[in-house]
């Protein structure tokens, strides 16, 4: 069965690319264009992996962080913080809430994030 | 006539002989020296006594007269103090907002560049459908100028983290000799297109792990092997070399050369090499992009470290960089 990944962005065009990216790999992919759509689908779907901006409309990608953390059901799902924060106080921050990594979008490719992927999921 | 009444001239005269007179007379004398002196005394006195208090007087009106004048320059002063608050709190002000103000552009910044750059990166790697050779090309053009402005948005925002203090480093034992190759082994693609060769030269007895902050003397590296292969000719070279010759010295630390074959420095330009957005002039011709600002964060960096970082003309046009770095780190 195909990995489900939930992308948290709220940029469209870069989450569409995302998506399309991700998709031509095989997998299954969710959306969410802000932390409050992001908190709402992850009650009904569990996925796999979540990729998490942190500057989001409404709720913050801190915060949904934070939440994935506290909520048992989706404490265990790895999360990668992808954003174009990136300060060292950001990764220091996003780190001590829990995130698995953290990628500066400018910073990487597709095929980058493709790997990481792989090699968080094993 | 009573006996013992003078009376008579006899008598008087007897009187005049008598020791009884004597002693009066020099009894008044006496009497009249005495009060003589301490007149002369008391008048010579109360003369110093006026003179000093002529003299108090001018002091006082004096000091009155200085006094006012301290009073004026401390409220001088004191208005200096509340201008140079204003000033700092002003400063205080401009600079953090002139932090905000590179954080939210580079970040602005960052989101569509990231978009361009991964539409290209898809382009060229075929996965947005077949392209043609020709149009491949542009993409790649494309690809690497977007790479170019996200390189100067980065290092505008690492120049703002040193400026502002917010850089945290982390000092640890690290294998400096692994550090080099695998920066290096990054730019074995840049070589290949530029037909530069990097060779990496190191003590043979085994090198001591200096404490470092990895990423920060990975970022000196990079940068230094960068201007290195960038500012060469075709077919150029770049020596980097490891030296443990100050092992032994006070401050025992290793040395670190990035030695090339390039187009070097023009002469008078030496000076502003370290300087904040300065570029070569020579370097602009050969790169036009570029912010002007690794050399800076390189030499911050190595300030950090309680190292220094200086260069020379090596043999030819070329330069050769060399920075030190103390095998211990100490907290200042």
């Amino acid at each position: 069965m195909a990995k489900k990944i939930l992308i948290v962005e709220d940029d469209e065009f870069l989450r569409s690319l995302n998506a399309k990216r991700l998709e031509t790999e095989g997998f299954e992919v969710i959306v969410a264009v802000d932390g409050q759509e992001a908190i709402a689908k992850l009650a009904e779907i569990k996925p796999d992996l979540i990729f998490l901006d942190l500057l989001l409309p409404n709720v913050d990608g801190f915060e949904v962080l934070t939440k994935i953390k506290q909520d048992e059901s989706t404490k265990a799902i790895p999360v990668i913080v992808f954003s174009n924060l990136g300060q060292p106080e950001d990764i220091e921050k996003a780190k001590k809430l829990g995130a698995n990594d953290f990628m500066v979008k400018a910073n990487f490719t597709l095929d980058d994030v493709i790997q990481k992927i792989k090699q968080v999921l094993g | 006539m009573a006996s013992g009444q003078l009376n008579s001239i006899f008598d008087l005269f007897i009187f005049l002989f008598s020791s009884t007179f004597w002693l009066l007379v020099v009894f008044v004398f006496i009497i009249a020296a005495v009060f003589g002196y301490w007149y002369r005394g008391r008048s010579s006195r109360t003369q110093i006594l006026i003179k000093e208090a002529n003299l108090k007087t001018k002091q006082i009106a004096e000091l009155e007269k200085i006094n006012r004048e301290l009073e004026d320059k401390n409220r001088e002063l004191y208005a200096k103090e509340v201008e140079l608050l204003m000033a700092n709190r002003r400063l205080q002000s401009l600079e953090s907002a002139k932090s905000k103000f590179i954080s939210v552009t580079t970040h602005q910044l960052r989101t569509p560049l990231a978009a361009i750059k991964w539409t290209f990166d898809m382009g060229i790697k075929g996965q947005l459908g077949k392209i043609d050779e020709e149009a491949l090309e542009f993409m790649k053009k494309g690809y690497q100028s977007t790479e170019r402005v996200i390189s100067i948005v980065n290092d505008l925002l690492r120049v703002d983290t040193i400026d502002s203090e917010k850089a945290e480093f982390y000092f640890q034992p690290t294998n400096i000799v692994t550090l080099i190759e695998s920066v290096i082994g990054e730019f074995s693609n840049q070589t290949k297109s530029r037909q530069v060769e990097i060779v990496f030269k190191k003590p043979e007895k085994e090198v001591p792990f200096p404490e470092i902050d990895e990423g920060k003397i990975r970022m000196v590296l990079e940068n230094l092997i960068d201007n290195a292969v960038k500012y060469n000719i075709n077919g150029g070279k770049v020596l980097v070399e490891l030296s443990d010759s100050r092992l032994n010295s006070a401050e025992s630390s290793l040395q670190i050369s990035v030695i090339d074959s390039g187009i070097g420095i023009p002469s008078g330009e030496e000076g502003k090499l370290f300087q904040k957005f300065f570029r070569a002039s020579n370097a602009i011709k050969q790169e036009p992009d570029g912010s002007g600002l690794g050399l800076y964060i390189t030499r911050e960096i190595i300030e950090k470290h309680r190292g220094a970082i200086w260069f020379e003309k090596s043999q030819g046009s070329g330069t050769s960089f060399t920075f030190t770095l103390p095998l211990h780190h100490k907290k200042v």
